[in-house]
């Protein structure tokens, strides 16, 4: 076989709908392994289980790239395949259909051979016939050719369907170019904003790493938002009501643009970059002073530990940090947050954990610590290891309260904020997926639903009037054909009536 | 009224539903056996009652909670049956004149009603705001009625693979083959599908106690045409909502993974009907795979599997 045979062959079983079929059932197959193994990003904690209890089962997993199958090389294979092989049935099938709205309906003989076959005698000449005929099926928006100087028609309807289906086909081209544009150069991350501050969108401050596209050029927008305030309410059985993050929008020059109200499910944009509402947390206001001079002053992003099963993370404390890298030795104070003391007091009283809703006289117990904060190897201001550290003060603090904790330190806590965690994201695909997927519902429906026709009409003499000879079939959706042919035969019969009448 | 009474109305409704229906999937048998006009005339309007009662309990659900009643799987299975139990009266009873049929959907009907008061039931309450969107409100619904619509569709699909079973048996004759002969010449482009909505299977048997195969596969292919574009429309809004809730239109979670898997095989059972060697029986066994696929995204993937869709209301 010569490698033209090849490909031809090659080209050739692309383009069979049995080969398609098998693709999209692969897709399927490959689908439902991507549901039952674990996915990376999407559940994390179960593949490190995985790696921890079954190191082998892991491993073999791994090779195979099931914990990431929508991007593996496999995955990415078969709908490669299955797109050129759409797209190998495609070209040939447009091609035609252009051909098809080109040419007319072409003129056929021996009517009363067709699926379906009527006479019906009008008392015209044949030409007049002919145009009463002619006019009803324009009416009924059939394409027609003739008559070209003979008593005879030609007819089509329903290009709609092979349109409808080559559009439905062609959109997921479309929808993976939205699909690899938009992720290609967008980029995804997290916000952490205390009330009162403002974020500016650049590389650096993001919380935690940036999910960029690989086309993505590093250029950040530099739009800015300023968080007025962020309300959580809860209705009385603790379940969530409303989360509303107040902000304003500045351009990046900082001029401000627009004030917003970021809630689930209505995300705020400037300039293509997406703010949703993702989640929120306590911000204690604390100020540090050394021998009377201010050495820490400002809100400190508080975070809890992962609720353990069937405790909701209401009832959990807050932890935060607040390093002293410039005292000698160094001092490190880690803060737990209770934003509602009562919860504290009833814990300490019963054992009983409760719900912490809004703050109410609010208070963290602390404990510092001295010695080497190790910062050349703890970046994370989140992070305190006491490893090479000694405590030596421990306590509790309320809100506008200060309390000296030796070493000439004193801790202030004047107030309690809260911050947001918006998700900031860009994705300039998004219209295109969006228009991909209008115009693949657009084709689906005629595709669907409708149905190709054709349809013939002679006329000859009989008598003093003619008799109109009537042929068609229908490609699909037959049994519907039947009443619409008998519909037109009685129709293309009653004009000549109605145009002789009395 | 109360939030309490209404909740109270919309359990009765329920209860009145379940027996309703019960009493008339039974006639409905009886009715396919015995064919004693009558009892059919009994279960059709037991099964209107039923409707009617179905209804109540729905508007009565949405009253107690203060909302549109789609918040949850008690819920969902509520609406779903209630549409299948339509689209049964609609399509089959009513534009295609077959009566024997009755039984089998009302059988789905009642296990997942079953299913639902037994192990998804959850008081009416108020939606977390995750879910408070205008774009859930119309997926979920789109969901709703495609997935009533393939059930029926697979339900009748089950029907056709029986009967065509027999009226094969009985011919033993090969499989006829039917549709496509006329006009596939030069300007069809290759794989038109020519004849997808056309029956396959003998038209001739009038015999036995179901409708001829032909008219049971060309009944089954209209639900699931119908349902697929609905099916579309709701990954789409699916994606729109995504979109505004989580800041992504698409992102693997098991319930868009479901729906995307089971998309594709009614997708692959649309195409199968237009290729030659795959009409028939098994176009019918892909449409039945995809009737599974379908029950795994409506129970599997909210009761078992993780996923940001794990909290539509599950107790």
């Amino acid at each position: 076989m010569t490698l033209r045979q090849s490909v031809a062959l090659v080209w050739r079983s692309l383009r069979s709908m049995r080969t398609a079929l098998v693709l999209l059932l692969l897709i399927a197959l490959a689908a439902v392994a991507g549901s039952l193994v674990p996915q990376i990003g999407l559940s994390d904690a179960r593949i490190l289980s995985i790696f921890r209890d079954h190191p082998l089962r892991a491993r073999i997993y791994d090779q195979l790239g099931l914990f990431d199958v929508y991007g593996s090389w496999w995955f990415t294979m078969i709908y490669s395949l299955l797109l050129l092989s759409l797209g190998a049935c495609l070209i040939p099938r447009t091609r035609a259909m252009v051909r098809n709205v080109r040419t007319k309906p072409v003129p056929a003989r021996e009517l009363d051979a067709m699926r379906h076959y009527a006479e019906v005698t009008v008392p015209f000449d044949p030409e007049r016939a002919i145009r009463g005929a002619r006019a009803v099926l324009r009416r009924r928006f059939f394409r027609v050719r003739g008559p070209n100087g003979q008593p005879s028609l030609a007819a089509d309807k329903g290009l709609a369907r092979e349109a409808g289906s080559l559009l439905f086909h062609w959109s997921f081209f479309l929808l993976l170019v939205g699909i690899v544009f938009g992720k290609g150069t967008g980029f995804s991350g997290k916000a952490v904003i205390v009330e009162g501050q403002t974020w500016t969108e650049a590389q650096a401050s993001y919380d935690g790493s940036i999910r960029a596209g690989s086309f993505f050029d590093d250029h950040h927008t530099g739009v800015q938002i300023h968080v007025d305030d962020f309300t959580a309410t809860y209705r009385s059985n603790g379940q969530p009501e409303d989360f509303v993050t107040h902000a304003q929008l500045l351009d990046a020059a900082g001029h401000p643009v627009q004030n917003v109200d970021i809630r689930v499910n209505h995300p705020a944009e400037i300039d293509g970059v997406k703010f949703y509402q993702f989640g929120y947390g306590w911000a204690p206001v604390i100020r540090v002073q050394h021998e009377g001079v201010p050495i820490f002053d400002g809100p400190v992003v508080c975070r809890q530990d992962p609720a353990p099963e069937g405790v909701s993370p209401l009832q959990l404390p807050w932890n935060c940090i607040v390093k002293l890298p410039s005292l000698h030795p160094q001092v490190g104070i880690s803060f737990r947050l209770w934003p509602d003391s009562r919860a504290l007091y009833t814990l300490l009283d019963t054992g009983q954990s409760m719900p912490m809703l809004t703050q109410f006289a609010p208070v963290m117990t602390y404990t510092a610590y001295e010695g080497d904060l190790r910062a050349d190897q703890i970046t994370s201001v989140a992070v305190l290891d006491t490893a090479s550290m000694r405590s030596f003060d421990d306590g509790a603090l309320g809100a506008g309260k200060s309390v000296d904790i030796g070493h000439g330190l004193t801790v202030s806590f004047s107030e309690l904020r809260q911050y947001t965690v918006l998700q900031v994201s860009r994705d300039r695909g998004l219209w295109i997926v969006f228009l991909a997927a209008i115009l693949l519902l657009l084709g689906l429906l005629p595709a669907l639903y409708t149905s190709r026709r054709k349809l013939w009409v002679t006329a000859e003499p009989d008598g003093t009037g003619s008799v109109l000879k009537v042929g068609g079939f229908a490609l699909q959706r037959r049994s519907q054909f039947e009443e619409e042919f008998t519909r037109l035969v009685r129709e293309i019969g009653r004009t000549g009536e109605a145009k002789v009448g009395p | 009224m109360s939030s309490e009474t209404w909740a109270r109305i919309s359990t009765d409704s329920f209860n009145i539903t379940f027996f309703a229906y019960l009493a008339a999937m039974i006639g409905d048998f009886h009715y396919l056996a015995f064919r004693r006009k009558p009892v059919w005339r009994i279960a059709l309007i037991l099964t209107v009652l039923g409707l009617g009662a179905e209804g109540i309990s729905i508007v009565t659900r949405g009253l107690a909670a203060g909302r549109i009643p789609i918040g949850n799987m008690y819920e969902y299975s509520l609406l779903l049956t209630f549409l299948v139990v339509l689209g049964y009266l609609v399509f089959v009873e009513g534009v295609s004149k077959v009566r024997t049929l009755g039984g089998f959907p009302l059988a789905f009907v009642e296990a997942t009603l079953a299913i639902a008061v037994l192990f998804l039931y959850v008081g009416p309450a108020p939606l977390i705001p995750a879910l408070n969107s205008y774009w859930r409100q119309i997926h979920v619904t789109s969901m709703i009625l495609s997935s009533s619509l393939l059930t029926l569709g697979c339900v009748i699909t089950i029907l056709y693979l029986v009967k065509d079973r027999r009226e094969r048996r009985q011919a033993s004759l090969p499989p006829p083959i039917m549709g496509g002969a006329l006009d596939l010449g030069s300007e069809t482009p290759p794989h038109f599908e020519a004849g997808a909505d056309e029956p396959v299977g003998a038209v001739t048997s009038r015999k036995g106690w179901l409708p001829p195969a032909a008219v049971l596969d060309r009944l089954a292919y209209r639900m699931i045409a119908f349902a697929f574009p609905i099916w579309t429309f709701g990954i789409i809004t699916g994606a729109i909502w995504a979109e505004s809730a989580w800041g992504r239109y698409w992102g693997w979670d098991p319930k868009e993974t479901w729906s995307f898997i089971t998309w594709t095989i009614f997708a692959g059972y649309l195409h199968a009907r237009a290729t030659s060697g795959w009409k028939g029986r098994r176009a019918a066994v892909i449409a039945l795979v995809g009737f599974v696929s379908l029950l795994i995204t409506y129970y599997a993937v909210n009761l078992w599997i993780v996923g940001l869709h794990s909290y539509a209301g599950v107790p």
